[in-house]
């Protein structure tokens, strides 16, 4: 009866990016995090399977341009957006929880950390608090810190780059 | 009222309570994987918070990440949708410890429902209808054996844990007791880590039939009429229609008011669910479903009422603002939940939308979280949009609705649109000539190949 005023729904092309055999995905991310690996790859004849971790999501292409009805006017204290070259320094230490950030053990006291540290795998660089327990970030590795993007007291979401080490 | 409300969810139905909130003039704050920020439900609401990696154990189950973003965004009281930490009880009471609104029933109510057993006897103390079963968890075969023998074959065997079908067993005689009881046990212990069992008498060929409800913190509680939710596949349902082409105005309200005197006398409060199998003018209480629906759209289109607004409101502390003599039903509705998956193979699809185009007019609303480009991730529920249509009648019902669906285009990933297109073209649909187990008959008998 109704005259479809568009084309066919479903074209027969799968998606490349995302091959449908979820099971496979799910292992594969099994093994990367036991392995704790930052990028897999797989072929199988003409389908390729990459996971990749977290750095890939920031440094994804920047989105298309919203819809002006969609769009949310930014909140006043909203963290900054984590920049995509900062993302996938080898040396970007993340927030591993979202809360409140602190770069001293006290208010006011002497910062973890500054800039031009030479810091050892396992030093204390910031507090992140959540839920009233304060949770320490430690070094993944030893190296000098080239810059802090955490500011004292601000909200920090799960992922975002907080210092970068060389 | 909230001046800021936080969604422990994704998809639609944090987009759904988005537009909720938005019409009161309420802030929102949206949670979100990493794989999901690019989701609609974090562009849409006024802020967002990345909880942790796409395993929704680290993101949409993570408690801690998810009162923490609360926190930081001086969020007043939180939503948990359906599904996720939902129908936790260990999370509402989390959540109000830290000083935040739970906008749904107490904890304690959730916890009740939660356990199959204590809700169903709690279900009639409160004078509802229940399948024929064992009162409590059954320990060995001989004890089993004697639950059977009084309640009458066939029986089902079930896990006190279960859900999803798992650890569900039907027995049609005492010979084949013992040996589906041992598999049953085995089942719950691998699934759910508790194989404890119990017994209910096999309602061979009912109808799903579930009523919602609502009610306030000072003892008002109204029903909102029935929902028909025979049509599932794998214990989960497909299409939901309201009202039930099985009840007449007087079962309706029948049951209707048997189920608001006992969600009065529990002192329950916000929305729930109370779903009942269907047999022969003989209704049996199932379980109670604490939290929101998927289906909730078919509901709120033939009352005209907000169920997301109401439990805000609820949440808030004010009083139910009408009455049940205030409550109308008009017309009839069928929402079809179209999944991103083969219609005929069922295998998911998950991918990037490449086109994008939502059917409107008279008595059609689409609920999604779907855009053109947006990347469907292969982390979560296959549910992508629900398709809901409203009518004077069903029979006009479903023609709108037929109409929408051949409107509704979806590109670059595979989606059940067709298989609905070939469920309301069917005779038996039509008819209303269906149970529980219709459904799965029908998508064997009509599946891949048979409509090429």
């Amino acid at each position: 009866m109704a005259v479809k005023p568009v084309p066919d729904p479903r074209p027969e092309e799968p998606e490349p990016m995302f091959g449908p055999d979820i099971e496979l995905i799910r292992a594969l991310a099994a093994v990367l995090d036991e392995a704790n690996l930052s990028e897999i790859e797989i072929g199988e004849g003409e389908s390729r399977i990459r996971i990749a971790r977290q750095a890939t999501v920031a440094a994804a292409p920047a989105p298309a341009p919203r819809p002006a009805a969609v769009e949310p006017v930014p909140a006043e204290e909203a963290p900054p957006a984590p920049v995509a070259d900062d993302a996938s320094h080898p040396g970007a230490v993340i927030s591993p929880l979202v809360g409140v950030v602190y770069v001293a053990s006290e208010p006011g006291g002497r910062p973890f950390v500054t800039v031009g540290d030479e810091i050892s795998e396992g030093d204390t660089l910031f507090i992140v608090e959540a839920m009233k327990t304060m949770n320490p970030v430690r070094a993944p590795s030893g190296g000098r810190v080239t810059r802090i993007l955490a500011e004292n007291g601000a909200r920090v979401e799960y992922g975002e780059v907080l210092l970068i080490l060389e | 009222m909230f001046d800021k409300v936080l969604i422990a969810n994704r998809g639609e139905i944090a987009v759904r309570i988005i537009r909720a909130c938005r019409e009161f003039g309420i802030k929102t704050v949206a949670v979100h994987s990493t794989a999901d920020a690019e989701a609609m439900h974090a562009r849409l609401a006024d802020e967002s918070v990345c909880i942790g990696p796409p395993a929704p154990r680290e993101s949409y189950l993570n408690i801690p990440a998810i009162i923490a973003a609360g926190e930081i965004t001086n969020a007043n009281a939180i939503h948990p949708g359906y599904g996720f930490l939902s129908e936790s009880a260990d999370f509402a009471t989390i959540v109000e410890e830290h000083g935040f609104i739970f906008i749904g029933p107490s904890p304690t109510h959730i916890s009740l429902m939660g356990d199959k057993i204590r809700a169903k006897q709690t279900a009639a103390e409160l004078g509802l209808p229940v399948v024929p079963g064992s009162a409590d968890a059954l320990e060995d075969a001989a004890s089993i054996a004697e639950a059977a023998d009084e309640i009458g074959y066939p029986v089902l065997i079930k896990a006190v844990a279960g859900g999803g079908g798992r650890g569900m067993k039907r027995v049609d005689s005492r010979e084949e007791l013992a040996m589906a009881a041992a598999t049953a046990r085995a089942e719950a212990e691998a699934a759910f880590g508790n194989d404890a069992l119990y017994l209910e008498k096999l309602v061979a060929a009912p109808r799903h039939i579930e009523v919602q409800v609502l009610a306030d913190q000072f003892g008002s509680a109204v029903h909102l009429g029935e929902r028909d939710c025979s049509l599932q596949r794998r214990h989960q349902k497909v299409l939901e229609e309201a009202p039930s082409p099985a009840l007449d105005a007087e079962a309706r309200e029948e049951i209707g008011s048997r189920v608001s005197a006992a969600v009065r006398e529990l002192g329950y409060r916000g929305v729930g669910t109370l779903e009942f199998l269907y047999e022969d003018g003989n209704f049996y209480f199932m379980e109670m479903n604490t939290r929101i629906q998927v289906e909730h759209p078919v509901t709120e289109m033939i009352t005209g009422i907000d169920l997301v607004q109401e439990q805000i409101r609820v949440a808030a502390g004010e009083p139910l603002a009408f009455g049940q003599d205030d409550i109308r039903f008009e017309g009839h509705s069928i929402e079809c939940r179209i999944t991103a998956e083969d219609p005929d193979t069922f295998r998911p699809s998950p991918g990037t939308v490449s086109g994008y185009h939502t059917p409107g007019g008279p008595g059609v609303r689409v609920d999604s979280a779907l855009y053109d480009g947006y990347r469907i991730p292969p982390y979560y529920d296959s549910l992508i949009s629900k398709v809901i249509a409203q009518a004077s009648s069903r029979d006009a019902c479903l023609m709108r609705l037929r109409r929408a669906l051949e409107e509704y285009v979806i590109q670059g990933v595979s989606t059940t649109i067709p298989l609905h297109l070939r469920l309301l073209a069917s005779q038996a649909f039509a008819e209303s000539a269906y149970d529980i187990h219709w459904f799965e008959r029908f998508v064997t008998e009509t599946g891949a190949g048979n409509d090429a």
